[in-house]
């Protein structure tokens, strides 16, 4: 079929599969389903076997994760639609990796979104796969890499490079090394909730902060940073904050 | 042979999906009425165990289809016991399971008489 998109199913629930099947045959013809597999190690085959431009990929099976089924690729050159339950630990994951999801059991209006972002980033040579695996396999948080979706693609941010981040409104500056400044259009609180756990925090309403380019103790509700600049603590954070700065790691 | 009356299952989801086609609706009722004896059966296994973790992951994975059946009494219960599974008291998670459990047995009584129906129907 001409201009038709090649993808799989890779989920080890029936009920997703035919759900997830269905839809895409009612409502986007140009969308060829080559297979449905029902655990990870059948998704792994037939990826190298079928060739799928995309998969649609559950997040946790019986066999494995999949996460762990990305690392056991040969090739990565598909782009990848997690697909997952309510609130699960590993939308965090995915969103830091800036990379798509939908929530089963399938709302018609997110799928076609899905879709359409897969649609606009076929143009694109710039996979987040790629990086998102190297984020996975990395031990410590300071090695992984921020993705953020921007119109002209995709953002990387080494964690260790980022100094701080301020808000502004509805959009953020990050704030790296070297005097280097990116604008982003993210709120602070959806940076936020990407970092809290890899060690930045929320000081002040204006401003999350790197604890490994804290440069000394902080006294007086003040933070002296590595760029040579230093940022307040509210008087609402100060506590929390303190207690992170003792306990957080270092490196 | 008189229409079943759905107290427990929505059939919104279904009609949108089979679009007028009684062969994928039962197609998805049929499922449910596979899978979910054999989903109850390891929950109440693993209840019986107090496996949290088998729990949680038998849960998760019936809840989409629950949802897409519109047994929404159910949904509440599932996220509750999908984010304290570990921290729950033992007593209050077997309260919630055993209404899970128990809302789904009715719930598949109504989809094994809608099974029934259509196919008497289909035959006359």
């Amino acid at each position: 079929m001409t201009g038709s998109i090649s993808c799989l199913i890779v989920d080890d629930d029936p009920f997703i599969q035919n759900l997830l099947s269905d839809k895409l045959q009612q409502y986007f013809p140009d969308i060829v389903v080559l297979a449905q597999c029902n655990n990870g190690q059948d998704g792994i085959a037939k990826i190298s076997e079928l060739l799928p431009e995309l998969v649609f990929l559950d997040v946790e099976m019986s066999d494995m994760t999949g996460f762990e089924l990305l690392t056991q690729v040969d090739h990565i050159n598909f782009k990848i639609i997690f697909i997952t339950s309510y609130k699960h630990y590993a939308i965090k994951a995915i969103k830091f990796n800036a990379l798509d999801y939908l929530l089963k059991p399938f709302d018609l209006g997110e799928l076609k979104n899905a879709i359409k972002r897969f649609k606009e980033s076929r143009r694109d040579s710039y996979n987040p796969l790629t990086t998102a695996l190297t984020n996975i396999k990395s031990k410590y948080a300071k090695d992984q890499i921020l993705i953020l979706r921007t119109q002209e693609g995709g953002m990387q941010l080494a964690l260790n490079e980022i100094i701080r981040v301020e808000g502004d409104r509805n959009y953020s500056y990050v704030h790296l090394i070297k005097n280097r400044r990116e604008l982003v259009s993210k709120t602070l609180s959806a940076i936020e909730e990407l970092l809290e756990d890899k060690g930045f925090f929320r000081c002040h309403k204006s401003h999350l902060v790197n604890r490994a380019h804290i440069v000394c103790e902080p006294k007086n509700l003040h933070i002296n940073l590595s760029n040579q600049t230093t940022i307040p603590i509210s008087r609402r954070k100060k506590e929390a904050f303190y207690e992170w700065y003792k306990t957080s790691d270092h490196d | 042979m008189i229409e079943p009356q759905m107290r427990y299952i929505n059939l919104e989801n279904l009609e949108n999906i089979s679009r007028g086609d009684d062969k994928r609706l039962f197609k998805y009722l049929i499922q449910f009425r596979e899978l979910i004896p054999e989903r109850t059966a390891q929950l109440q296994n693993a209840l019986q165990l107090a496996d949290r973790v088998q729990i949680r992951q038998i849960l998760h994975k019936m809840s989409p289809q629950l949802q897409f059946f519109g047994i929404t009494n159910v949904v509440d219960p599932i996220q509750r016991l999908e984010c304290e599974y570990q921290t729950m008291a033992i007593d209050e998670l077997n309260t919630l399971v055993t209404k899970i459990l128990v809302t789904l047995e009715k719930a598949l009584i109504e989809v094994s008489q809608l099974i029934d129906y259509k196919q008497n129907n289909q035959n006359t």
